[in-house]
């Protein structure tokens, strides 16, 4: 068996979150607005990068001065967006970028949310994905009402792991060949998944990799190993490129509970061809995460079009339709999406 | 100096000496050149429509260069053959030459100059959207002697490239792949203008062809004229090829707000015509009855639809 979870009790939530740096930067503009300072804060981070469990850490944190309040899909009336009197010094807003609609009349809610933060008293921390944000930024200059703007990082190897397995009790997990340790061949190649683009896809680039701490230990007459849980989590860690939201439906993929093997965890590389309308309406979903067909034929004007467009898109397995009948990209896919899109031009 | 008889004469058992190996080197040369040349440009231009908007323009501009490239090396190769055949008498040669570039293919020489101009100073490039004479349209191809480029029409139209010389190029997107759009909407005077600009500015900006950034951004102006008012939207289109997708979408979506708006289109009345008659629901009964008390002539459904769409 591996290092499995036997350490993860040892960490704080944020630290297996690996944002220390970030809830201290937000609880630092938290205290400065408690002497005066009033700065609002935008958590900004892409599809399943941890930007809701990042504000339930905060909210966790200042449990005596915040009040959280969640969008779970477009916001179409003005009452969702006011504060009751009782509200906390300190608002809460997750999953801001559904208070627009991506077409014309479709922005008078956010202006009023614009308003409303720029014009109370209080302090406002919104999460918003962050092909939302850009394209607001772009479109209406959204940074200059939160000056305080955290950019979630992608995971580091070791907290991705831990984010996994503390889902877990102690020795649940197998590591299927961690009983015979693997000897690390000297040199190598390695399929290293690389996102293009310009291609507008994720490629796969063989690398050849010298196992210079191999080499050390040999020099030094000691047996250098892998373990099969490490195997696991250099393969999770980058095929989701620290995003944890893919890394634990990679995860998912490959486990064969309780035993997972190395092997087992995929790649994935999706070839998409879409026509335009088609990219858009991705585009829409990766933006606000999870859209309803209602939602994306009022955005495209055309149910019969969004009809055909979801259609191709499910097929194509790219999306899924989850428990609330919302459109979502697949965790799997979402690096090949992000890629197509940036080919595009769809996402800035 | 050479005698001009003797001269002749040496020219002439020169060019009897030419064998025909040599002239079908010298063709097979050419043609190779031109293979190749055609070969390239399709290789390049197959792997540029795979790239991302922003790289396709970029990897097509070496096209020119590298078409240039295999036509120069030809006709090093064919000089040399020539320097190998004539050797002094290359100056007789070259003095008839002359006379032919100067009567016979003078044009032609100076589009192949006007290639040259056009490969090196890039006034424009291939995949860019440019005016040129009376044509405007989108670059396909740089050749020796001509420039191709298909019309909005679908017209494929060739210009030789010594127009560079005496015409004025405007290059709409000079190599980039987005390009700026100017929207004009009209509107009656008596329209809420402020509304009205609302509405132009989300509808360009929630359009799928726009492409915002700090150097691309959306300006919106607004004139008041005598009997309308006019409304300008400037952005820029994702890609240069939607440019007109881009123009027709921002002006669905903008007048079908306006009429939720109650913006309205300027009206005739301003001629001292009759305004035209709205189009409400409650109308449709009597419109019906007319076509149907009318009978069945194509130009009277033809006014009623006119009068729908003059509504807008």
């Amino acid at each position: 068996m591996g290092t499995q979870h036997s350490d993860s009790g040892d960490y704080s939530f944020g630290e297996i979150l690996g944002l220390r740096e970030e809830i201290r930067e937000i609880q630092a503009s938290i205290a400065d607005y408690e002497t005066g300072k009033k700065l609002n804060i935008a958590i900004i981070a892409g599809t399943l990068a941890g930007k809701t469990t990042l504000l339930g850490e905060i909210e966790r944190i200042n449990q005596n001065r915040a009040t959280g309040i969640t969008f779970s899909e477009i916001v179409r009336d003005r009452k969702e967006i006011s504060i009751p009197d009782d509200t906390k010094r300190v608002v809460l807003f997750d999953n801001c970028h559904y208070l627009y609609m991506r077409k014309p009349g479709g922005f008078d809610i956010f202006y009023e949310f614009l308003y409303m933060i720029s014009s109370q008293e209080k302090l406002f921390i919104a999460t918003w994905n962050l092909y939302s944000w850009r394209y607001l930024s772009e479109a209406f200059g959204i940074e200059r009402y939160f000056p305080v703007q955290i950019f979630i990082p992608a995971f580091e190897k070791e907290n991705l792991r831990l984010f996994i397995l503390k889902r877990y009790g102690k020795a649940e997990i197998r590591f299927e060949n961690d009983e015979e340790p693997k000897k690390e061949p000297f040199i190598y190649i390695e399929k290293y998944p690389l996102e293009l683009s310009s291609l507008g896809r994720k490629i796969f680039v063989p690398v050849l990799k010298i196992n210079l701490s191999y080499l050390r230990h040999r020099f030094l007459h000691e047996e250098e190993t892998q373990t099969a849980e490490e195997m696991v989590f250099e393969k999770i860690y980058l095929e989701s490129k620290g995003n944890p939201g893919i890394a634990w439906r990679i995860w998912e993929l490959g486990l064969d509970y309780p035993g997972i093997k190395h092997e087992d965890i995929g790649q994935f590389s999706f070839d998409i061809d879409l026509e335009y309308e088609e990219a858009f309406v991705l585009s829409l979903i990766l933006s606000y995460q999870a859209l309803k067909k209602t939602e994306i034929a009022e955005l495209i004007g055309s149910e019969f079009r969004a009809d055909e467009i979801l259609f191709r898109l499910l097929t194509g397995e790219l999306i899924f339709k989850d428990e609330g009948a919302s459109y979502r990209i697949r965790p799997e896919a979402l690096q090949s999406v992000i890629a197509y899109m940036e080919k595009l031009r769809l996402v800035w | 100096m050479v005698n001009g008889d003797s001269g002749s004469q040496q020219l002439l058992e020169t060019l009897r000496s030419i064998d025909t190996q040599t002239v079908v080197t010298m063709f097979l040369i050419l043609a190779a050149a031109y293979v190749l040349g055609r070969v390239i440009t399709a290789l390049i231009s197959k792997l540029s429509e795979k790239m991302s908007r922003k790289d396709r323009i970029k990897v097509k501009m070496i096209i020119p260069a590298v078409k240039f490239g295999i036509y120069v090396l030809a006709f090093y190769y064919i000089l040399r053959e020539i320097f190998n055949i004539f050797g002094p008498e290359l100056l007789l040669l070259t003095g008839l030459l002359g006379a032919a570039i100067g009567f016979g293919v003078k044009d032609l020489f100076a589009d192949i100059i006007g290639g040259l101009v056009i490969t090196f100073e890039k006034p424009y490039q291939i995949g860019d959207k440019i005016s040129i004479g009376a044509y405007y349209g989108e670059v396909t191809d740089i050749g020796l002697r001509a420039t191709k480029l298909v019309t909005p029409d679908d017209n494929t139209v060739t210009a030789p490239n010594s127009l560079i010389f005496n015409e004025t190029v405007a290059s709409g997107n000079y190599g980039a792949s987005e390009m700026m759009v100017v929207i004009d909407l009209y509107i009656a005077s008596e329209s809420n203008v402020e509304t009205a600009m609302r509405i132009l500015r989300e509808a360009v900006v929630s359009s799928k062809y726009v492409y915002i950034s700090g150097s691309t951004p959306v300006t919106l102006l607004h004139k008041a004229l005598p009997f309308y008012t006019r409304l300008r939207a400037k952005a820029y289109v994702n890609d240069l090829r939607d440019e007109f997708k881009f123009e027709s979408d921002v002006h669905t979506r903008a007048w079908i707000e306006f009429l939720k708006n109650g913006i309205r289109a300027p009206q005739l009345h301003i001629l001292n015509l009759p305004p035209v008659r709205e189009n409400h629901e409650s109308d449709a009964p009597t419109r019906r009855n007319l076509r149907s008390s009318k009978g069945t002539r194509k130009d009277s459904d033809f006014n009623i639809d006119f009068s729908k769409d003059s509504g807008l």
